[in-house]
């Protein structure tokens, strides 16, 4: 992990390059876009798609986009992840794939190399630049290990393979304590909930939210945001993490119908309840008992409403899921309630629960979360950015004819 | 308007930048160790013996990864899976019975990997016992050698790693009778696997220590395929030769796994031929028909132990790792608590602590390396098998005049990282 501090060091130098520092920031989504993209074009697994982008992010950590060819190092990472993840493609099928990916029209690359060496170059000098640090643990794995489809069976165990919230079978309910410690129980989620909640993992890797924090609490956050979505189905279940847990303890809960009923876990914790064993799962309390800092969990959950809030105004094929999400959660009630996702601010006035009754946004209003002016940010836009950023880096390292340079010169001629 | 210059390297050579810098900043193998010699040509690199020039003049071996090669040319084809394997595995571990890479240095299109040397390795000892010696390992230090071999056995099974390749030349030993298991070559994380074992790869364990489900073509296999090959190793410590000796049959040219007829044989001549009750899942196996069609076997490992481990206790670690079932088997954990650990003479971590001095194997043979690549010149012959007087010339003395072994590899391409000692916890944390 690092620090906002060293986040920034490591784009000084390609904060020189650009007019807008938001240009930076939109330029981390479209990169991960790409590499989810190229992802499933190699159908890869999301948690190959999410060590690739780890991968990409570590590596702009040391080094700056306009000094670098980032599609070739993209076209690298998911090259070496999928080695990493144990599931190898032939270097031939990532080179023509990314070729062909990166030379469409909205990205605009017109030279990425056939050359399956240069791709082969780059993993080399990557594995060097990650310091042979290639095994990277995901939030999915939180997620799976705390939460469970409500039906009962574990998620990972269910059979449909194209549910991604499936990926990883073997995460067993004995493997939750290696990273929770005693923590008996499990959280359980309708499979929408669920699904949301991997979504929401799979939407941080637009941001630097990989390099800032641990992996377990971006689950843990992802998961607060998901009863968001999901509000528990009774009055009450609106209190927020900065609220303490008083409720918890009250008898006077309703048991919805529709709750799934586990009690192990609360009856270990609130003697109250070890004579109500029909008691639903309080998310909130449950959240509460893991033993994490939830005020950086809250403040976790705000920086992914950030990145939704930028997200909104980029456009490229923008997947449904993503804008509904960014629509639901800028617009909910919590946003604008005593929770610390109120500083959402912009959005939250407009339309109060108008889409946090479960309703898909339909394509007509999603509109109307676009910025008045209707700019959007594109691929193409940001592929010409990038282009005029790593030209200008260019011509002030290119050598002169005055001596200046020649020390440049020869470190070049000797590469 | 952009120069010629710059257009050159936007269009033809985008990393050119990149790569200048990272190679100016680059320190090359050779100017941080004096490579002393040639140790061991194996499956995917060399492994050379060398002197690091800071520190204290600390002893390491390099481990050399075949780079790639297109015709003559040396050129970047991508690095192979088992060198993914062994950088990332080793990364994340931690342990005193598993041999410590220090660092990785990339250069000249070759990863070198740097590692604690050992002195000897369980092939050696067992070599040296019956060409040199003529005697059997005596009973303190074969338990001390076993009892420490699956104390960093368990220690990878706890990290969810399989070792897939545990062998005699893959354990190593240190000259302070520290076992070291080595080789991560095959080894993989098990902990929520993106696909079934069986798709990376077809065979795995080399076929004299291949667990009976591998031989029967499992699809699924578990830790346990390596606790049966610490069965096959504490064997040959004890008899000094393969227990079961089998011949491969070989890989048809459809890439088909054949049916291992003569290794099943070998195991059953030993430990008697499976049925459902020894083994319920034995009639699920791919191989079953074929193995229904063998002679029929008795068990008779009482009697191959009796003169081979006289401890009863000894039998009965040995006859646990050799349960065919590969859920009953003895699992990593359960062995280290055998009551045979807990008489006497109890294991050591000096495994040679009970060894008088003049029967203590010899240190590595080094040789001169036939490959240009690594080693310095040939007139510098003052390395040259000195290794085989045991104890009598304390490694590296007279070779570590820095710069003599300057002449391989050019500065350009790769750099270095320094991994360090211990791995921060973190590491652990995420692994287990
Ligand atoms: N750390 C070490 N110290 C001393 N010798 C070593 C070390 N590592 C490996 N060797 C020697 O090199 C041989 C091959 O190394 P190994 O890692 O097993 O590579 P391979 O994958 O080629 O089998 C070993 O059998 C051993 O003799
Ligand atoms: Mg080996």
């Amino acid at each position: 992990m690092v620090d906002r501090a060293t986040l920034a060091q490591a784009r000084y130098d390609d904060l020189q390059y650009v007019d807008d520092p938001e240009c930076l920031d939109f330029l981390a989504i479209y990169f991960a876009n790409l590499i989810t993209k190229l992802g499933k074009k190699l159908q890869f697994r999301q948690r190959v798609i999410a060590t690739a982008t780890v991968f990409f992010r570590r590596f702009y950590l040391k080094n700056s986009y306009c000094e670098t060819d980032p599609f070739t190092v993209i076209a690298a990472c998911c090259y070496l992840a999928a080695k990493a993840e144990e599931s190898p493609i032939h270097i031939k099928v990532i080179v023509a794939e990314s070729r062909a990916m990166f030379s469409q029209e909205n990205y605009n690359v017109k030279n990425f190399s056939s050359d399956n060496s240069k791709i082969a170059e780059m993993e080399f000098y990557l594995v060097d630049d990650l310091e042979g640090d290639l095994i990277v643990f995901h939030p999915y794995r939180t997620l799976l290990s705390l939460c469970r489809k409500e039906s009962g069976t574990h998620a990972s165990s269910s059979n449909s393979e194209e549910g991604e919230a499936d990926e990883g079978p073997g995460v067993g309910i004995e493997d939750g304590p290696r990273y929770w410690g005693t923590g008996e129980g499990q959280l359980e989620l309708t499979s929408a909930a669920l699904q949301t909640a991997w979504s929401i993992i799979n939407d941080t890797y637009r941001s630097q939210l990989c390099l800032l924090h641990p992996p377990h609490l971006i689950a843990i956050a992802s998961i607060y945001l998901t009863f968001i979505l999901h509000p528990p189905a009774r009055p009450d279940a609106a209190h927020t993490l900065d609220q303490d847990h008083a409720n918890e303890s009250s008898p006077e809960h309703p048991t919805p119908a529709r709750q799934p009923r586990r009690s192990s876990r609360q009856a270990n914790h609130a003697p109250s309840h070890t004579t109500s064993p029909k008691k639903p799962q309080d998310p909130i309390a449950f959240l509460a008992d893991l033993n994490v800092s939830l005020p950086l969990v809250a403040s976790i959950a705000q920086e992914i409403i950030s990145l939704y809030t930028l997200w909104d105004r980029y456009k490229e094929d923008v997947s449904p899921e993503a804008s509904k999400l960014a629509r639901e959660l800028t617009n909910s009630p919590m946003s604008s309630g005593a929770s610390p996702l109120k500083r959402t601010g912009s959005r939250s006035e407009s339309g109060l629960a108008s889409t946090s009754g479960g309703g898909t946004p339909s394509a007509e209003n999603r509109d109307d979360t676009v910025d008045p002016e209707g700019n959007y940010i594109t691929p193409a836009f940001l592929s010409s950015v990038l282009q005029r950023m790593r030209e200008a880096k260019l011509m002030d390292m290119a050598p002169r004819p005055v001596a200046v340079n020649k020390r440049l010169e020869r470190t070049l001629a000797a590469g | 308007m952009l120069d010629e210059w710059s257009t050159s390297i936007l269009n033809h050579d985008p990393m050119k930048l990149y790569r200048a810098k990272r190679d100016a900043s680059h320190r090359s193998v050779t100017s941080k160790y004096n490579i002393l010699g040639f140790i061991s040509s194996g499956t995917y690199g060399r492994v050379y013996k060398a002197q690091s020039y800071d520190e204290e003049g600390t002893i390491h071996a390099i481990k050399k990864f075949k780079p790639d090669k297109e015709g003559d040319v040396v050129a970047y084809t991508g690095i192979s899976q088992s060198a993914v394997r062994e950088i990332a595995l080793n990364r994340e571990i931690n342990h005193e019975n598993i041999v410590a890479l220090k660092e990785v240095i990339l250069e000249d299109k070759s990863i070198y990997m740097v590692f604690e040397y050992a002195e000897h390795d369980f092939l050696q000892v067992i070599h040296h016992h019956s060409q040199t010696l003529r005697a059997p390992i005596s009973h303190a230090v074969l338990k001390s050698l076993v009892y420490q071999l699956i104390n960093g056995l368990l220690y990878l099974h706890s990290c969810h790693i399989l070792h897939r390749d545990l062998k005699p030349a893959n354990i190593l030993i240190t000259s302070k009778g520290v076992i070291k298991i080595g080789d991560l070559g095959l080894a993989r994380l098990v902990y929520e696997p993106l696909q079934p074992l069986f798709a990376g790869d077809k065979v795995v364990v080399t076929i004299w220590y291949r667990a009976p489900e591998l031989l029967m073509g499992a699809k699924h296999y578990t830790r346990a395929i390596d606790c049966w090959a610490v069965g096959c190793v504490m064997a040959e410590l004890a008899s000094l030769r393969p227990i079961f000796k089998g011949d491969e049959a070989k890989l048809d040219s459809k890439k088909n796994v054949p049916f291992q007829r003569d290794q099943l044989l070998k195991i059953f001549d030993v430990l008697g031929t499976p049925d459902e009750k020894d083994w319920p899942g034995v009639v699920d196996m791919p191989e079953y028909q074929s193995m229904k069609r063998l002679d029929h076997f008795a068990n008779r490992l009482s009697d191959w132990c009796h003169s081979r481990i006289r401890a009863t206790q000894g039998y009965d670690l040995l006859r646990q790792l050799f349960i065919y079932d590969p859920e009953r088997r003895l699992t990593a954990k359960d062995a280290l608590q055998h009551k045979w650990f807990q008489e006497e003479p109890k294991p050591t971590w000096n495994a040679f602590q009970s060894v008088p001095q003049h029967q203590i194997p010899p240190h590595r043979r080094i040789t001169q390396d036939e490959a240009p690549s690594m080693m310095p010149a040939p007139q510098n012959t003052s390395h040259q098998g000195h290794g085989h007087i045991a104890g009598a010339v304390p490694f590296g003395q007279s070779h570590s005049k820095p710069g003599s072994s300057n002449s391989f590899a050019s500065q350009s391409g790769g750099a270095a990282y320094a991994s360090g000692g211990a791995p921060p916890s973190r590491k652990k944390a995420r692994l287990g």
